[in-house]
């Protein structure tokens, strides 16, 4: 159905991740391996993609984007343009889904 | 009893009859041909593995037959079978021994899920391992070649078994295969290397078996702690180069090159996760081999 998906460009959209409890993580350095059990596929993310996630899973609720950029380490230099592409690929990855804001 | 105290004729009679019952690690393979040239490679090959009772269990029955009708005559073709089930498409008869080797790398790796199983070689010293995981062409057998003759231990040219239990990699020491220049480049770099004869035009190009070194084959029930992971990559004009690897790119390739990852679940990923987390991560591009093999001495020293 034309428009079921929102457009994640969309500065309306807030983001919440699957479950906690259905993702496993490792962390090493800057680069992360997380498996998600929904789909059991797993997958290697960096610095801002990692860090993206564990924010969303462990939010009490959903996130909007510019929540998600202000909450990361300056020090990572992500741009909410980034973040809006980590969300776009979590999506299509089935790790996160957007929600109407 | 091992397979070189079987004189010839005992030997093809086994293969013949009731098969022969050849312990490779971990596990047994009950093995059956009626073919000269298995019986010639597994004389060759397997001389020092044990040989189990007659009577005893078998995880694997396997064969390698002829088909019937013309095509035992014109042009002849060689099937391997599985439990009486033929396995896969017939080859070409003078590649009945590479067929035995690949179709039991294929019963390890489609039946052993009590292991996590990785596309990798694995050697060891002092009781550590080094895992070379890596697809078909990265040089990863000859690079396990060139090191078992030079100290190294073989635990797989083919398939790491990583346990579970222990998170050590058991051994399954068996012929090392070697394709096309390796074969040259190994019989040059390891005089005494015991290599079978060449098979030409498989499915991998020229083919050729180099048999695991007998002290190997005696330690196979001696498992040993992963301890490096070493991405090998064959790269001309290089000598010897190892660079570091993230453990989390690490994850990935052995994830990638596992053949039963997915078949474990939640419990994959931890174990995996351990193994990767005691291990140092590199990426080695080599072309020249003693270089490649003081790399790898330089790593193990304490």
């Amino acid at each position: 159905m034309a428009g079921a998906i929102p457009d994640p460009s969309s500065s309306a959209l807030r983001w919440r991740s699957v479950p906690p409890d259905a993702l496993a993580w490792r962390h090493w350095g800057e680069e992360w391996v997380v498996r998600n059990e929904r789909n059991g596929n797993t997958h290697l993310l960096g610095p801002v993609a990692g860090r993206v996630l564990e924010l969303l899973a462990h939010a009490p609720g959903p996130l909007a984007t510019a929540e998600l950029t202000a909450a990361l380490d300056p020090t990572l230099g992500a741009s909410a343009a980034s973040v809006e592409d980590v969300l776009t690929e979590f999506r299509r990855l089935g790790i996160a889904e957007a929600l109407p804001g | 009893m091992i397979v070189a105290d079987l004189a010839r004729p005992v030997l093809a009679r086994r293969l013949r009859d009731e098969g022969l019952r050849v312990r490779t690690g971990p596990v047994v393979n009950r093995i059956q041909s009626r073919l000269p040239r298995v019986a010639q490679g597994i004389a060759l090959h397997y001389a020092e593995y044990p040989v189990e009772e007659a009577d005893g269990f078998a995880d694997f029955h396997v064969n390698i037959v002829t088909p019937r009708g013309v095509r035992r005559w014109a042009r002849p073709q060689v099937h391997f079978q599985f439990d009486g089930m033929r396995a896969f498409l017939p080859l070409p008869a003078d590649q009945a021994f590479a067929m035995l080797e690949w179709g039991l790398n294929w019963c390890v790796s489609a039946n052993c899920h009590q292991y996590l199983i990785v596309h990798a070689a694995a050697v060891e010293r002092s009781g550590l391992a080094a895992l070379l995981p890596g697809p078909p062409g990265s040089g990863k057998s000859t690079l396990c070649a060139a090191l078992v003759n030079r100290g190294w231990r073989l635990l797989s040219d083919e398939l790491a078994l990583l346990d579970f239990a222990s998170g050590f990699v058991v051994p399954l020491p068996r012929p090392v295969s070697l394709k096309n220049e390796s074969i040259a480049v190994i019989r040059r770099f390891a005089a005494d290397a015991v290599i079978g004869p060449i098979v030409q035009d498989t499915v991998k190009g020229s083919v050729a078996h180099m048999r695991a070194p007998p002290d190997s084959v005696q330690r196979a029930g001696q498992p040993a702690r992963a301890r490096w992971i070493v991405l090998p990559r064959y790269e001309s004009g290089v000598g010897a180069r190892l660079s570091p690897l993230g453990k989390a790119r690490a994850f990935m390739c052995l994830a990638d090159q596992a053949f039963n990852y997915d078949v474990h679940g939640r419990r994959g990923f931890e174990f995996l996760g351990d193994v990767v987390g005691g291990c140092d991560c590199f990426e080695f591009d080599y072309a020249d081999l003693d270089a490649a093999v003081g790399a790898f001495d330089r790593l193990s020293r304490p």
